[in-house]
């Protein structure tokens, strides 16, 4: 039936979309002067034709195939939902949603703590202990390779503190680099480790 | 450039230690992407990515290359240990992999897989060199109405692949075509489709969304699980093994298998959509067929296991061909290779060879010192494969994720990109449900632009006759193509009309 559902969501959303948003801007009148230009929208309006009349014929033959099926009914679809909403799939991808939008205020080393510690927790660990501690580990792994080996610049965080630490350790890896490559240790350090210790009264209360 | 200097050159970006330590790093991941269940080739690749942001272009293409050449080799891993193919295309090598560990012949098994595979992936390299410079200088003379037939065969092969959801299969080239519309217009920068979404004003960012369909779907997919895990004691050999190389007499009985299997697998990979798993069934059934003792088959022989890996591993150097050369990937891995190479600015298509020669050779260096390398890797990986299934899916799960958001995020340094990953994660589901095939959406949505392009100059230049663009007279190449892909899009009405008839 959900498949049915789907099938049926996308033909009227192509539907609609050739109606009302092909083209979304006035074509440039050189365009429209010139008799063999191809205008911007017979591909994609050609495409949705041609989509619509696939999405058709495949709506046709799931009723087809399914008729007579006893879970085969709207009323049985809708009675699954709450099955969907307690699955472990429904949580799973809760995480990633509730993940993709604290990344930037929280920054790259809170997120990932938090998201290593709920997906292993849904996926079945249970020794907190032990999570919590590879958790830290991997971050801290994820970081010093992406961060300070491959030069990624990962979210710091919008949060004054949170980003304060983030400055902080990139300072960190990068006198740890500076060591290596013998150049100046950088001033940014000290100016972000000030700034987190101000912060710190803030953060104790 | 000529062959040679186009081969000095790439032995000059690939041979030297921090490349080769590279080239091992890679190696080692790939092998282990593959080998774990649950982790595809294309997944690996997509993965990989997220380590090459930062590198120059040369190195990004080796690293990339490596993941995606050894990928394929892990699956075999799994397959002769545990039954279980790590990547689909290792299938065929559990029918006779799994029955020589069974009677304790796990070491020699693997020793034929990696040779095999090592064999199957010089091989298709050295096609990949060969035809590169042929085919781009037949690509050169392509006109417009020409590049369009060829990128429109690429998508109408894909639809008689899966014929049993030849209608889904179409539904979903046509949305990937359809999502490649979205954006500004390339002609004539005029707005599509993008329901006023800023963040769609210069298309669908491909790379997250790539992740999310290969990566995340795939996690989501497990989070459910309906099996039980691995773990290394399921294994014949409780997943500790030696591996053994198969004495020169037994090598020298399999040399025809290895020579057939890594032509046919060349010539698979190269077709778009036809990607390893097809290339890996069809030469384990051909060699079934051709051999002197078809019974012996599926009772583990290194016959076998020779087919499969030598396809498998023909078939990744195989895809490369056509994504070199003409800038169109052969398969799901391949367009995940495809968008990391154009984000490191390599000029896919004929004008790689002409302008950018050293990316071409560096590929096919890496390709052959990976599928060299990866026989010593990944020999050592199988002795220590144990402690790596150990691993339990609670840690490697929310690691893959990391790293996918980690691979989005750096793309271009946009949160908006980590949540279109989601998204992507989640269509990736529903795209399940609706036997839609993720593969036709990937290109579709890869080739779109360019099919789009090329349509639109061939009908300005025929002067908006689109009979003269496949015209047989102007256009013979078009002509012809266009006729094979009619045929190939209209087979699945016409066939069931005459088997009808002679039913009858």
């Amino acid at each position: 039936m959900f498949e049915l559902i789907l099938n049926v969501l996308l033909f009227v959303f192509f539907g609609w979309a050739f109606f009302t948003h092909v083209l979304e801007a006035a074509v440039p009148a050189k365009v429209l002067k010139n008799p063999y230009a191809l205008k911007p929208d017979v591909w994609p309006k050609a495409i949705i034709i041609l989509l619509e009349i696939c999405l058709l014929i495949n709506i046709i033959k799931i009723i087809r195939k399914n008729k007579g099926k006893e879970n085969f009914t709207i009323s049985a679809f809708i009675a699954s939902i709450p099955e969907f909403f307690k699955s472990k799939l429904f949580q799973g991808i809760l995480i990633l949603a509730v993940a993709s939008f604290i990344l930037e205020p929280l920054g790259f080393m809170v997120t990932s703590f938090l998201v290593l510690i709920a997906y292993g927790w849904l996926l079945g660990a249970r020794k907190y202990g032990q999570l919590v501690l590879m958790s830290l580990l991997i971050t801290f792994i994820l970081y010093i390779v992406f961060s300070g080996l491959l030069s990624v610049n990962l979210p710091r965080g919008t949060i004054g503190f949170l980003r304060s630490f983030a400055l902080t350790l990139e300072g960190i890896v990068q006198n740890v680099k500076n060591l290596f490559g013998g150049s100046k240790p950088a001033e940014e350090t000290v100016q972000a480790a000030t700034a987190l210790l101000r912060s710190l009264p803030v953060m104790l209360g | 450039m000529s062959m040679g200097q186009l081969l000095m050159s790439g032995i000059s970006a690939v041979f030297n230690p921090s490349m080769f330590f590279m080239v091992c790093i890679a190696i080692i991941l790939g092998t282990v992407f593959g080998a774990l269940p649950g982790v595809s080739a294309t997944m690996a690749v997509a993965l990989g990515l997220t380590f090459t942001y930062t590198m120059q272009p040369i190195p990004a293409i080796v690293f990339l290359t490596a993941i995606y050449c050894s990928s394929i080799t892990g699956g075999s891993i799994t397959a002769i240990l545990f039954k279980i193919p790590g990547v689909p295309s290792s299938a065929p090598t559990t029918f006779d992999g799994y029955p020589m560990a069974q009677r304790g012949e796990a070491g020699k098994a693997l020793g034929v897989a990696l040779l095999a595979s090592a064999i199957g992936g010089v091989f298709s390299a050295l096609a990949m060199f060969l035809l590169s410079q042929p085919l781009t200088a037949a690509a050169l003379k392509f006109g417009p109405s020409d590049l369009f037939a060829v990128t429109f065969l690429g998508l109408s092969i894909l639809t008689c692949l899966d014929s049993d959801h030849i209608l889904t299969c179409i539904i979903s080239g046509l949305i990937g075509l359809l999502l490649a519309c979205i954006g500004q217009d390339k002609m004539y920068a005029v707005q599509r489709l993008t329901f006023g979404s800023s963040q769609l004003f210069a298309g669908v960012e491909m790379i997250p969304v790539l992740i999310g369909l290969f990566a995340i779907t795939e996690v989501f997919n497990q989070t459910n699980p309906k099996k039980k895990r691995l773990s290394a004691e399921d294994g014949v050999t409780g997943g500790k093994v030696n591996t053994k190389m198969p004495s020169l007499k037994e090598f020298l009985s399999i040399k025809w298998t290895l020579i057939r299997c890594s032509l046919v697998g060349t010539v698979v990979g190269i077709l778009p959509g036809a990607g390893a798993t097809i290339a890996s069934f069809m030469c384990y059934t051909m060699e079934t067929k051709l051999s002197k003792y078809p019974e012996k088959f599926g009772t583990g022989i290194i016959d076998g296991i020779a087919a499969s890996e030598a396809s498998n591993n023909a078939a990744t150097g195989g895809a490369m061909v056509p994504l070199l050369s003409l800038g169109i990937p052969g398969g799901n891995a391949a367009a995940v290779m495809m968008s990391a190479m154009t984000l490191k600015g390599v000029q896919l298509g004929p004008l790689l060879l002409t302008q950018q020669p050293t990316y071409l050779s560096a590929t096919f260096m890496s390709m052959i010192v990976t599928n060299i390398l990866m026989v010593i890797v990944a020999m050592w990986i199988a002795k220590v494969f144990a402690q790596i299934l150990a691993i339990p899916y609670y840690y490697l799960g929310p690691i893959i994720v990391m790293l996918a958001i980690i691979g989005s995020y750096a793309n271009q340094m946009a949160i908006a990109d980590v949540q279109i990953m989601v998204i992507a994660g989640v269509l990736g589901l529903l795209v399940k449900v609706c036997h839609f095939n993720s593969a036709a959406i990937v290109l579709g949505l890869v080739l779109g632009g360019m099919c789009e392009s090329n349509f639109s100059r061939a009908y300005t230049m025929s002067k908006a006759n689109v009979g003269a663009m496949f015209s047989p007279v102007q256009h013979p190449i078009a002509f012809v193509l266009i006729i094979i892909c009619l045929a190939l899009l209209l087979s699945p009405i016409i066939m069931p009309l005459f088997k009808k008839k002679k039913q009858a």
